[in-house]
């Protein structure tokens, strides 16, 4: 058997037995072993690989993308489970499972097993979401648990059309068919698929259920869901983006989500429901990096799991701070922090507007180096709405009184400084004063920006349980038609 | 032409399903819309496997051609984390009756601002 796949059958069944034994981290520990061990030797990469029939057996690849983000998933699982080590029940076995499967997503490469493995994936986070059995989340997680139903059937019928069609699952075996989107029944079938998939990751328009669910979850269960669970979708994505031409769809999404986001972001004042936001606009960053593909698709790579690592750090810094300060308004926390999330809010926010050294300036530094020149701009336009969106954190990076909890903030912030660090020594291009300069100044033009018109709150649509399912569906259908009428 | 009536019907049980799903208000309703529809989704996918003339793909039916059982092999899957999507939705409107004794999303969402 494939060492990777051991490594994913061995992280989930140690999941499972962790419901069973205690204590409980030790199979959460012995996971995490498993895990590392398999990557260690699957690391230089593996060629597509069928267990069973070619046609429609498991079909699993260990790429840079897999490489990528099982080092993520397995620094986030280490370092969100170490801080929420007090918790007690479930939360455990369950943090183990969901790790492990998006393990198991990320390295398959046919459509019934992204399909089952982001089906997994959701049922977990919808579990993890409700775990502290409060009203609100609990209703967060109903509409998560809607839209992302309907994102499924889309999916499926998707599956159906494409399988009827071209008679295999195997995204290679698609690519070696090379079907193009001309024929009627392929198109409308990856249009279901790319809708499906763009519900499920929360994509702007598609994914309203997004923000609340990340805003109103458990602490760590929104760092793993913001830094890994959501890019899931993403991933699938970029896999379907391997079997049909979708380079401009991809991008197209990039843009929209990229904007929507960072618009939402700029006046919203609830601490955890502005990260989400934050989340949905970092999306539209790596799908136009993968929607280029190329040099662009490592950049993304590269961004998605620098993303991981400081999104965690801020959504586990501001989880405490709320904690801590029983208050999620922004402007109410101010002096209310202790400082180790005063400080993890302070390393987060510097990394993700992408000032150098840190993992965010790496990241955006090597997407707009291999983007071309219009694109570059849409990227610096976005870093600018981040910086003008996370201006107003600012107050918040002076810590009052308390001692705080220090926990796995430390973890992540070393792991947000050391990517950064390796990344501008190591990748090329990133020790220039052009380079430093510019990011500099992007972010410094956005704070100007928030205070100049920090007066400004315009009124943005909220939508309702309904409005986000018709959104969705309306958004789908949208892409279909688009699909049709290009083709 | 059996196939085609096949999808035809799996066709109209999404749309009716999702047309419930948005146009109900009461979360249960919902919940039975979002059943049919996943509903005609599998039966789409079991539209997919037919093929003229076949019969079911079971061992020991004697010579012939079969329907595809890969689709057949995907519906079960699709089932299963059908029923558990369902169930646990289920279970968190019990949560949202007990505490907030209504079942309408209106209510619910407008209390939760």
């Amino acid at each position: 058997m494939n060492t990777a796949l051991a490594g994913v059958v061995a992280y989930l069944a140690l999941g499972v037995l962790g419901f069973l034994f205690r204590p409980r981290w030790l199979s959460s520990a012995l996971a995490i072993l498993a895990g590392a061990v398999s990557l260690a030797l699957w690391a230089p990469g593996f060629s597509e690989m069928t267990l069973g029939p070619s046609s429609w057996g498991i079909a699993v690849v260990g790429d840079e993308l897999a490489r990528g983000f099982w080092a993520l998933a397995l620094f986030l699982h280490v370092a969100v489970a170490w801080h929420e080590r007090a918790r007690l029940g479930a939360f455990q076995p369950l943090l183990t499972l969901l790790t492990g499967t998006a393990l198991a997503a990320v390295i398959s490469i046919d459509l019934f097993n992204l399909y089952v493995a982001m089906e997994l994936a959701a049922l977990l986070s919808f579990l993890l979401i409700s775990y502290e059995a409060k009203t609100k989340a609990v209703w967060a997680t109903l509409q998560y648990l809607l839209l992302a139903a309907v994102g499924m059937i889309l999916y499926l019928l998707g599956v159906g059309l494409v399988y009827g069609k071209l008679g295999t699952l195997s995204l290679s075996q698609i690519r070696a068919l090379a079907p193009g989107l001309s024929d009627p029944t392929v198109a409308i079938g990856v249009g279901l698929l790319v809708a499906g998939a763009s519900v499920k990751s929360g994509l702007f328009l598609f994914g309203l259920w997004l923000p609340p669910a990340h805003g109103y979850a458990p602490t760590g269960v929104s760092a793993v869901l913001s830094g890994l669970v959501v890019k899931l979708g993403v991933v699938a994505l970029a896999r379907l983006a391997v079997a049909f031409p979708l380079g401009d769809v991809l991008l197209a999404l990039g843009v929209v989500t990229g904007f929507g986001g960072i618009i939402y972001a700029l006046w919203e004042r609830d601490l955890k429901v502005f990260l989400a936001f934050s989340t949905v606009s970092q999306l539209g960053y790596i799908l136009i990096g993968f929607g280029i593909g190329g040099g662009a698709a490592q950049g993304a790579i590269l961004y998605a799991v620098a993303h991981g690592l400081f999104k965690a750090l801020l959504f586990l810094a501001a989880g405490q701070a709320i904690e801590e300060a029983s208050e999620r308004h922004i402007a109410k926390l101010k002096g209310k922090l202790a400082w180790p999330s005063a400080l993890g809010l302070a390393v987060g926010t510097w990394a993700i507007v992408g000032l150098p050294p840190l993992a965010g300036f790496a990241g955006k530094e090597t997407l707009s180096l291999a983007v071309p020149a219009p694109v570059g701009w849409i990227l610096t336009a976005l870093s600018f709405g981040t910086a003008a969106a996370f201006a107003k954190l600012l107050p918040l990076f002076w810590p009052g009184q308390g001692r705080g909890k220090i926990g796995g903030l430390a973890l992540l912030a070393c792991g947000v400084i050391g990517l950064g660090l390796l990344g501008v020594v190591s990748l090329p291009g990133l020790v220039s004063l052009t380079a430093w300069g510019k990011a500099l100044l992007v972010a410094a033009m956005g704070y100007l920006f928030y205070f100049v018109f920090r007066r400004f709150q315009p009124a943005l649509p909220r939508p309702s349980l309904d409005r986000a399912i018709t959104t969705a569906l309306v958004s789908s259908l949208g892409l279909i038609a688009g699909f049709l009428f290009t083709r | 032409m059996e196939g085609l009536s096949a999808f035809v019907l799996a066709i109209i049980l999404v749309g009716l399903g999702l047309w419930t799903l948005i146009e109900r208000r009461n979360v249960i309703w919902k919940l039975l819309g979002l059943n049919v529809a996943s509903g005609g989704a599998i039966l789409f996918l079991v539209a997919v496997a037919y093929r003229p003339q076949a019969r079911p793909a079971l061992l020991g039916l004697g010579p012939g051609p079969t329907a595809d059982p890969l689709p057949q092999a995907l519906v079960l899957t699709a089932i299963v984390i059908h029923f558990a999507t369902l169930a646990l939705a289920l279970a968190y409107v019990i949560f949202l009756t007990e505490h907030r004794h209504t079942q309408d999303i209106h209510k619910l969402e407008r209390e939760e601002e």
